[in-house]
Parts: structure tokens; C-alpha cells; sequence
């Protein structure tokens, strides 16, 4: 599989997920089931060492990259990873600039709000699964 | 401090790095544990304070990809512009990066061992009483005023109850947006919390 291919396809599955893990089923469906660069087994590796390194979980798709196209797969991986949170930098202007208005401010209340509740269940989804580990271990 | 467009006062650039650096890549629990451990090392330092904070959590979950990566290259922009927003993106990826790459290519089968599985587990479980920690702080400046805490209560039921629904969480931030748009502001008040940034300066 060649480099831009994967960083293209990889890209996508970044740009349209908003979260570490959440680009997961598009790049299994581009890399294992459309272009079979990848087997599950590897996708499996990749998903675990991504969770059990240090760091933001969607690194993950650095070892996709790397599994896809070697070393440079797994530098298209990092730039996959990379490129989607130069987006914010546009949408924090786009904010600063509207932020006198009522309804963007409400806007912003409601989802720093709401990514409070967000955040209650991903600690606690996290928390139950750590409880959970640790049972299986003793047992 | 505000979040108006010109730069404001803060680390310099090898401080935000080093700092960034650091926060970013040493928890596993992912991104939002990091995030937690930005906050309070740049709450701490006087770098941020809380209503910028939250407005950066709003935007980062509205950013494609990772949410800590739009996090800190937001925390770069705002005090070097693209000098820093890009070392802090580089800052807060290459190291995990690195790791999961040599992890990868040795194949190694780190979860077999029971000890590791134990460490792991532990992190994990400090990484969600961080994360619950950071859910706190956020919503803690929406507890102060009668009109605030209407809207969090009112946002927060509907943000869970489309959480319990299975809805996503893009859905289920912009229904928060626009039920927040529907809760009309006293007139005598901003209505946002004290000290946020939303009144350009």
C-alpha cells in the first residue's frame, strides 16, 4: 500500500471521528475489509498498544500506518493524527469573533455543559473497566 | 483574562513545550486524563483560568481526531500563535507516537503478563477519578448563579438523557448547544460565569 493512500485513508477516518477511538470502524473497513493492507489480528495490536501507551489513545493509527506501509506508514499514521486538531485553531477564531453575541454564548454554555456529562461517563466508563480488570486478575 | 484575538501573557515558548511535553505524555486513560493534567498545570502557573479552559474543551470536542491534540495546539496559539500551536501539536504527539510505533514493531505482547495487566489496570482506574475531576471543574462555574445553575441542570438532563439513549457525542453536544439557545438570559446578566471570557476586550 503506498504512503499517501494511507494517509489519505487514515486522514479520513480522523476527520470524521471526534475522539481517539472513534475512527476505528472506518479505518477497519478501509484497511482490512476494502484493501486487506492490514488483518485484524494487526488491527487488534494496533487498538491495544494504542490503549496501553501513554498518551492520547488515537495514536493508534501511527501502528495502523506502520502495520500498512512500515516506517513511512507510520509517519503518514502520525500525520493522519495530527492534521484534524489544526482545525481548531479556525473555529476558536471563528468563536472569539462571535462571542459577544447571545445565542453563540448560550451555544458555548451548552456544550461546555454538556461536555461535563460527557465526561462523567467516559471517568466512570474508564473507573468500572480498571474495577473490572482488577477482579479478573484476583480471580 | 480574555480570549480576545491578540496574544496574552504566558509561558514562553520552550515552557509551553516543556510543559506540554510532559503533561501530555506520562498517564495512560487517553487524551481527557491529559487535558485534566494541562489544566491544572497551567491553572497553577496562571497561564488559564477556568472560562478559557472551557471554552478550549468546547472547541476541542468539536475538532475532528483527537480532542487532546486540538487542545494544546489551541494552547499554543494563544500565546505564540502558529510558533507554538505546531511545536505543542509535535510536543503532545511524538512521544506516544514513538512509543506505540516501537511497541508495534517488536510485536511485544505487553498485556501478558499479569503484573503489567495489574499496572495497567491502575493507571486506568486513576486516569477515570481524573477525568471526573476535570468534569467537575468544568461545571462548577455554572453552580454559582439561579440562572446559571437552571441552565446546567436543564442542559445537563438533556445531555444525559441522549447519552443513555446511545446517542453520539456530537449529537449530543449540539443538541446541548441548541436547548442552551432556547434558555433565554435574564436581562440584567451576561449569563456566563464569572470571570469568562466571552466579552471582548
Amino acid at each position: 500500500m503506498n504512503v499517501p493512500l494511507i494517509y489519505l485513508l487514515l486522514l479520513k477516518a480522523t476527520m470524521t471521528s471526534f475522539a481517539g477511538m472513534g475512527s476505528l470502524p472506518q479505518i477497519r473497513q478501509d484497511f482490512v475489509e476494502t484493501h486487506q493492507a492490514i488483518s485484524d489480528e494487526q488491527l487488534s495490536q494496533a487498538v491495544l498498544v494504542g490503549r496501553a501507551t501513554i498518551g492520547p489513545m488515537g495514536a493508534y493509527v501511527v501502528a495502523v500506518g506502520y502495520f500498512a506501509g512500515g516506517w513511512p506508514g507510520a509517519i503518514a499514521g502520525w500525520l493522519a493524527m495530527i492534521t484534524p486538531a489544526l482545525v481548531a485553531i479556525p473555529i476558536l477564531t471563528l468563536i472569539q469573533r462571535w462571542l459577544h453575541l447571545r445565542r453563540i454564548r448560550a451555544a458555548v454554555d451548552g456544550v461546555i455543559i454538556a461536555s461535563a456529562v460527557l465526561l462523567v461517563g467516559s471517568g466512570a466508563a474508564l473507573a468500572i473497566d480498571a474495577v473490572q480488570q482488577l477482579i479478573r486478575l484476583k480471580s | 483574562m480574555n480570549l480576545s484575538d491578540r496574544r496574552v501573557e504566558g509561558p514562553s515558548l520552550r515552557e509551553l513545550v516543556r510543559a506540554i511535553a510532559y503533561e501530555a505524555n506520562r498517564t495512560v486513560g487517553g487524551g481527557l486524563v491529559s487535558i485534566e493534567l494541562l489544566r491544572r498545570r497551567f491553572t497553577a502557573s496562571g497561564w488559564l483560568d477556568a472560562a478559557s479552559h472551557g471554552v478550549f474543551i468546547a472547541v476541542s470536542r468539536f475538532t475532528p481526531g483527537t480532542v487532546v491534540l486540538a487542545y494544546v495546539v489551541m494552547l499554543g496559539w494563544r500565546f505564540h500563535r502558529w510558533r507554538g500551536a505546531l511545536p505543542a501539536l509535535a510536543a503532545a504527539s511524538v512521544p506516544a507516537s514513538l512509543i506505540v510505533l516501537g511497541l508495534a514493531a517488536t510485536l511485544a505482547q505487553i498485556d501478558g503478563y499479569a503484573a503489567v495487566r495489574a499496572l495497567l489496570a491502575v493507571g486506568i482506574l486513576v486516569a477515570g477519578v481524573l477525568v471526573l475531576g476535570s468534569a467537575w471543574h468544568l461545571i462548577r462555574p455554572y453552580l454559582g448563579e439561579k440562572h446559571l445553575r437552571i441552565r446546567a441542570l436543564v442542559v445537563g438532563l438533556v445531555a444525559l438523557t441522549l447519552v443513555l439513549l446511545g446517542a453520539t457525542p456530537v449529537r449530543v453536544l449540539l443538541a446541548a448547544a441548541v436547548v442552551s439557545i432556547a434558555i433565554p438570559f435574564p436581562d440584567s446578566t451576561g449569563g456566563t460565569p464569572e470571570g469568562a471570557p466571552y466579552a471582548r476586550k
